[in-house]
């Protein structure tokens, strides 16, 4: 390998540690890693900017960005509190089965729109129905963290690692649907199940409390009903174009950004304000690594490793498919899946080349995507939903420690990927046929 | 015209008086606010009416607006309960900000660019030694000016 391949991945490991420990801000590390690849000639404008193989993905960032002006629109509307509160209503205040309850709610506005924003929406609605329930808040967040990233698994638009192995590998929304939706509902049966021992202390019923829950008015949430039509009719839309996408000749991020403009517009919202909303922190944070990434890509250091993994695995597909499950989910749980998945699609984009295309090799994309969202909810820091919920929680003045969510994300982690891995098998394998 | 001449006697509380009693004091007296003293008289900071109430309204009725409509009225009723026994140390922002307090001898210029400049519509005015003489509140402030 030349120097600047050596320089290049030095770089990178010091932005992935500075990632990894938060000690810089991680747009601060991301964004510095890309400028340093660009000073020592890693990469260049033509490549970071403009390459479809090395560069920025526009798909990818264009999709959230379309995501996240629809998302700041619907948000607005209370539809979500209106149906987290009547679902809750349904459960006569009865605190597992409102768990239950609320974890599908999260999993389901997962699938369709991304994590963060998912919990940021259930989050105020769990404190409110805790707190007439008279029930410890803590157990009901965690498991609505990691209900999001179960359910955000489902869909292409669900997580953010989905939405860059959709990019990187050309597998369409019905693809995942498809592959990974089934699984996913199997994992939600079970993770309820398991929210009911691992939680089992926080399920103190008491019937003048659960009246308290009855008496809350749901429909008040629902102020403007001009703009709750208009936002799930723009959401719907979008959700039916994704899935036609093949059909329409349409990348799913143009869906997405025309959606996000169009209900923009139709929503007479101020737009600088709606516009407020957009995590533009994250933008710029995925602008980065794929800068970083891409001169990986251009230095040749992730051919390498993508031969050498080829070499290792030669011819066994099983073999390869479940390291990279059991190992994405490892790594995932240190750091943020997000720059985990950036860093490896390129790589096992190669190998499944080597395996024959996507037709045979496909289940490698399936791995690192069950491998990448799973292992986040092995620990506090393993997803982006899971620090947003120890933020909210502290901020209440409720606070969740690291130790104390990764003692049931460990569990929580190993049961799904370990339910995942005959899954992988049989389907991809055994009954490949 | 100085900061002296305007300042009147304030009521004030301690960082560990309780924040319900706090409240007590600034709806009796129909005050924007109170200054907050050290143990030596000397003001740290001022209680905004509106912290108090920020601590007693629930999180995430402040985080989700839609929240704040689904409670029904007997609840919404009792929503002061939700200060507990905290104290006032509790209801004040964490950050450090710009103390609202000026000598006697500012004008009434300095006095108004203060509280424009900490959006406070209550500032303290301290003698030599630091301790406190007496507040000028935005009230008394705007009667003053407007009045010449």
């Amino acid at each position: 390998m030349s120097a600047t391949a050596w320089l290049a991945v030095a770089i990178f490991a010091v932005a992935y540690v500075l990632i990894a420990t938060e000690w810089t801000h991680r747009v601060t590390a991301a964004l510095g890693g890309a400028v340093a690849m660009l000073l020592i000639g890693a990469t260049d404008a033509e490549h970071a900017f403009f390459s479809e193989e090395s560069g920025i993905d526009w798909n990818v960032i264009f999709l959230l960005l379309g995501m996240m002006l629809i998302v700041a629109v619907v948000q607005r509307t209370g539809a979500f509190e209106f149906v987290a509160i009547w679902a809750s209503k349904r459960a006569r205040g009865r605190p597992f089965r409102v768990m239950v309850i609320l974890v599908v709610v999260t999993a389901l506005a997962s699938a369709v729109l991304d994590n963060v924003t998912t919990v940021l929406l259930i989050a105020p609605v769990t404190f409110l129905v805790c707190e007439r329930l008279d029930v410890p808040v803590v157990p009901f967040l965690i498991a609505e963290a990691m209900a999001s990233n179960i359910g955000g698994t489902a869909t292409l638009v669900g997580d953010p690692p989905n939405i860059i192995i959709a990019s990187r590998s050309g597998l369409t929304y019905n693809d995942f649907l498809v592959h990974l939706a089934p699984i996913v509902v199997l994992l939600m049966v079970v993770f309820v199940g398991l929210c009911r021992w691992l939680f089992r202390d926080a399920f103190r019923y008491d019937p003048e409390r659960a009246a308290a829950v009855m008496r809350l008015r749901e429909a008040d949430a629902i102020r403007d009903k001009r703009l709750l039509a208009v936002g799930l009719a723009v959401l719907g839309l979008v959700t039916a174009a994704f899935v036609l996408h093949t059909a329409l000749h349409l990348e799913p991020s143009v869906v997405a950004i025309v959606g996000g403009l169009v209900l923009l517009v139709l929503s007479r919202l101020d737009a600088e304000e709606v516009v407020k909303d957009v995590e533009w922190p994250t933008l710029v944070f995925f602008a980065g690594l794929f800068v970083m990434v891409g001169a990986l890509v251009h230095t040749g250091v992730i051919g390498r490793l993508a031969t050498a993994a080829a070499d290792a695995t030669e011819d066994r597909l099983l073999l390869a498919s479940m390291v990279l499950l059991w190992a994405s989910a490892l790594l995932s749980a240190i750091v943020d899946n997000i720059p985990y998945v950036a860093t490896m699609s390129p790589i096992v984009s190669d190998l499944v080349n080597n395996a024959g295309g996507l037709e045979q090799g496909q289940v490698l994309w399936w791995s690192l995507a069950l491998g990448a969202d799973l292992g986040g909810n092995a620990t506090a820091v393993g997803a982006s939903a899971n620090v947003v919920i120890l933020g909210i929680a502290a901020r209440a003045g409720k606070p969740i420690s690291f130790w104390q969510f990764t003692k049931y994300g460990l569990v929580v982690a190993a049961v799904t990927v370990g339910i995942s891995t005959p899954y992988l098998w049989l389907r991809y394998f055994v009954f490949a046929g | 015209m100085r900061a002296a001449e305007l300042a009147v006697p304030f009521p004030t509380v301690r960082p560990g008086t309780p924040a319900i009693e706090a409240a007590r004091l600034l709806a009796g007296a129909d005050l924007p606010g109170l200054v907050v003293v050290d143990e030596d008289g000397r003001p740290r900071t001022i209680l905004a009416g509106t912290q108090v109430l920020r601590m007693a309204v629930p999180q995430y009725c402040q985080d989700d607006p839609a929240l704040t409509r689904v409670i029904d009225e007997a609840a919404a009723d009792v929503f002061h309960r939700g200060i507990g026994d905290r104290t006032v140390a509790d209801a004040l922002p964490r950050e450090h900000r710009e103390l609202p307090v000026v000598p006697g001898d500012a004008t009434v210029l300095e006095v108004a660019a203060l509280m424009a400049r900490t959006r406070t519509p209550l500032v303290a005015v301290v003698g030599d030694d630091g301790r406190m003489t007496g507040a000028i509140t935005l009230d008394a402030l705007l009667d003053r000016v407007l009045a010449q």
